[in-house]
């Protein structure tokens, strides 16, 4: 056990020396600012553009804006008029119970920013530092010393597991805090307690009705830290698939490459095949989990929030399973 | 020289690797003994290189067994890498971590009171006050000071060196010479050095193994194998290795 912190001891400095972690944070600060800034400017023009209207004329049009959309134009992809119908439905709702679904704080954007940010961001960072724990040590030759110390490999790969999932929670905890801190500049800091509407759903089908029976109201801070403990599940799981590919991978590059690859086209397939259902055993396709829990209409008929949760852990356990094979039997040549 | 069996703190027996239909290493038998340096001899890709990874559990042999003062390494590899501290090739340590942050890292994979041997192991190696500066503004020489206090850390019987003098100057490889005498006579290691330049060889080794195409040809103090000094060592290398250019 002592054996194994010490272990875990080198890992993290190692991690931190590398200094990959810190472009992370640099990264992810340098993007809320100008998300942060683009919205706030949007938001100042739309007051500009139409100071008579109050929120309730805003929503109502934007609400009888799709309604038209989905009623007049044929050529709307399936997948976008589900969610058409559903963001019309939501909107509508929010109308009957007079609460204004806009309004736009600082712990609303913290919230959004878990569903934006585990489709393709978070990955990616968690790609950028998670691509070289395995893969740096064949190419700079010191796998040759920490393989031929008294420490059986598969404790040597458990070290670097675990420093994985701690800095991949270091990586949420710091896109939570940037994204609070940085938006509550602009929006204000505070409206934890405001009430959200949740468990809106779409029936089956491109004629299903929007289906209230769910709808429930959380506060805020209730929904959020959901959303944000299931982007934390969807990033272990690139975590460990991650780290696979640093096992197979000699070059850090290399398995960044294909990670990054990976999530980037796997989100274009997601978007462009919604024909082929098989899309939807794909890890990528099942990373958005704040967006489900949230009740967001699915890629794909039939996927739901737990269905995801299963695909994902399947994908993880695998992954680390195959991880601790390849790492342990495999000959050391050069 | 009688030698008893307790003595003997790695035996190599049969050793075989086979990459596909490629056979690296055929039939590859020795035994070091404690206090004594042990050069291994060969031409470039006689199968050195993959002997000493088999040494050291980067590879596993196909056939063969590895016994390291009483451990086996295939069934027993934490309690027999213990006693075995090596160089691999070139000493890579971690070049953004100073030479102490690169001793310490190794030292919390051993786990007792390694890390308190690491001022006298770096005064030991001539390197005591310069453990301090990043390993990547380091020479090779130093590298390789670095890289030996590593190996000694766990205090080992068997200390494993990879054609140690490679790209050292004259002076770092007399150093190199020196310090390996030192451990093996005062802390009675036994030093396996590979090597494929006689010359470096001769002035350090009590005992050889010539090796070629995989198998061990020849084993013997160097009295034993030139005939008390009459014929030289490279006669006897060119005449086993076939003439093949070292």
């Amino acid at each position: 056990m002592r054996v194994m912190l010490g272990l875990i001891e080198n890992e993290v400095l190692k991690i931190l020396r590398r200094r990959r972690f810190r472009l992370v944070l640099v990264v992810l600060a340098a993007l809320l600012c100008l998300v942060v800034f683009a919205q706030h400017r949007q938001q100042q023009n739309q007051r500009r553009d139409h100071p008579e209207r109050d929120w309730r004329a805003q929503v109502e049009k934007r609400a009888s804006d799709l309604e038209r959309q989905i009623n007049q134009r044929r050529s709307i992809p399936e997948q976008w008029k589900r969610w058409m119908k559903y963001e019309a439905g939501r909107l509508r709702y929010y109308l009957s119970k007079n609460l204004n679904p806009n309004e736009l704080t600082g712990p609303v954007f913290t919230r959004g920013f878990a569903g934006v940010g585990t489709v393709l961001l978070i990955p990616l960072l968690i790609a950028v530092f998670g691509a070289d724990l395995v893969s740096s040590e064949f190419a700079e030759g010191t796998i040759t010393l920490l393989l031929t110390r008294p420490v059986a490999r598969w404790k040597v790969l458990l070290s670097k597991v675990v420093a994985m999932m701690l800095f991949t929670t270091l990586t949420l905890l710091a896109a939570f805090f940037l994204a609070w801190g940085i938006s509550g500049v602009a929006f204000g800091w505070s409206g934890w307690g405001a009430p959200m509407l949740m468990g809106f759903r779409l029936g089956p089908g491109a004629a299903g009705g929007f289906d209230l029976t769910g709808v429930r109201m959380v506060p805020l801070w209730q929904d959020t830290f959901a959303a944000w403990g299931l982007a934390w599940f969807s990033a272990l799981a690139v975590g460990s698939i991650t780290l696979l590919l640093s096992v197979v991978f000699r070059s850090a590059a290399a398995a960044m490459g294909t990670m990054m690859a990976t999530l980037v086209g796997g989100t274009i397939l997601s978007r462009v095949a919604s024909d082929w259902d098989g899309a939807k055993w794909f890890f990528v396709t099942n990373l958005p989990l704040p967006d489900f829990y949230a009740g967001l209409p699915t890629p794909f008929e039939g996927m739901t929030l737990a269905f995801s949760v299963w695909v994902l852990l399947a994908w993880a356990a695998a992954s680390l399973a195959a991880a601790f094979l390849l790492f342990t039997r495999r000959d050391v040549t050069a | 020289m009688v030698v008893s069996a307790a003595d003997v703190v790695l035996s190599a027996e049969g050793l075989a690797k086979r990459y596909g239909d490629r056979e690296v290493v055929s039939d590859v038998s020795f035994a070091l003994r404690r206090g004594e340096v042990f050069g291994f001899l060969g031409p470039n890709g006689a199968g050195k290189t993959t002997t000493i990874r088999m040494l050291v559990g980067l590879v596993k042999p196909s056939r063969g067994r590895i016994v390291i003062d009483g451990h086996d390494l295939g069934r027993e590899f934490e309690a027999a890498m213990r006693r075995v501290g090596c160089i691999v090739e070139t000493p890579d340590l971690y070049k953004f971590l100073t030479g102490r942050e690169n001793l310490e890292h190794f030292a919390r994979m051993l786990g007792d009171g390694a890390a308190g041997r690491i001022d006298s192991l770096a005064a030991l190696v001539h390197m005591d006050g310069r453990l301090d500066g990043v390993v990547r503004t380091y020479s090779l020489g130093m590298r390789q000071r670095v890289g030996i206090a590593q190996a000694l850390l766990s205090d080992p019987a068997v200390l494993i060196l990879d054609e140690p003098t490679n790209g050292l100057d004259p002076a770092g490889i007399r150093e190199m010479r020196e310090l390996v005498r030192r451990l093996a006579g005062e802390q009675g290691l036994a030093v396996f050095v590979s090597s494929h330049l006689l010359s470096e060889v001769e002035k350090m080794v009590d005992r050889i193994a010539i090796v070629h195409r995989g198998r061990t040809l020849a084993t013997g103090t160097l009295v034993e194998l030139t005939d008390g000094g009459r014929r030289g060592l490279e006669d006897l290398f060119l005449e086993l290795t076939g003439g093949e250019t070292v």
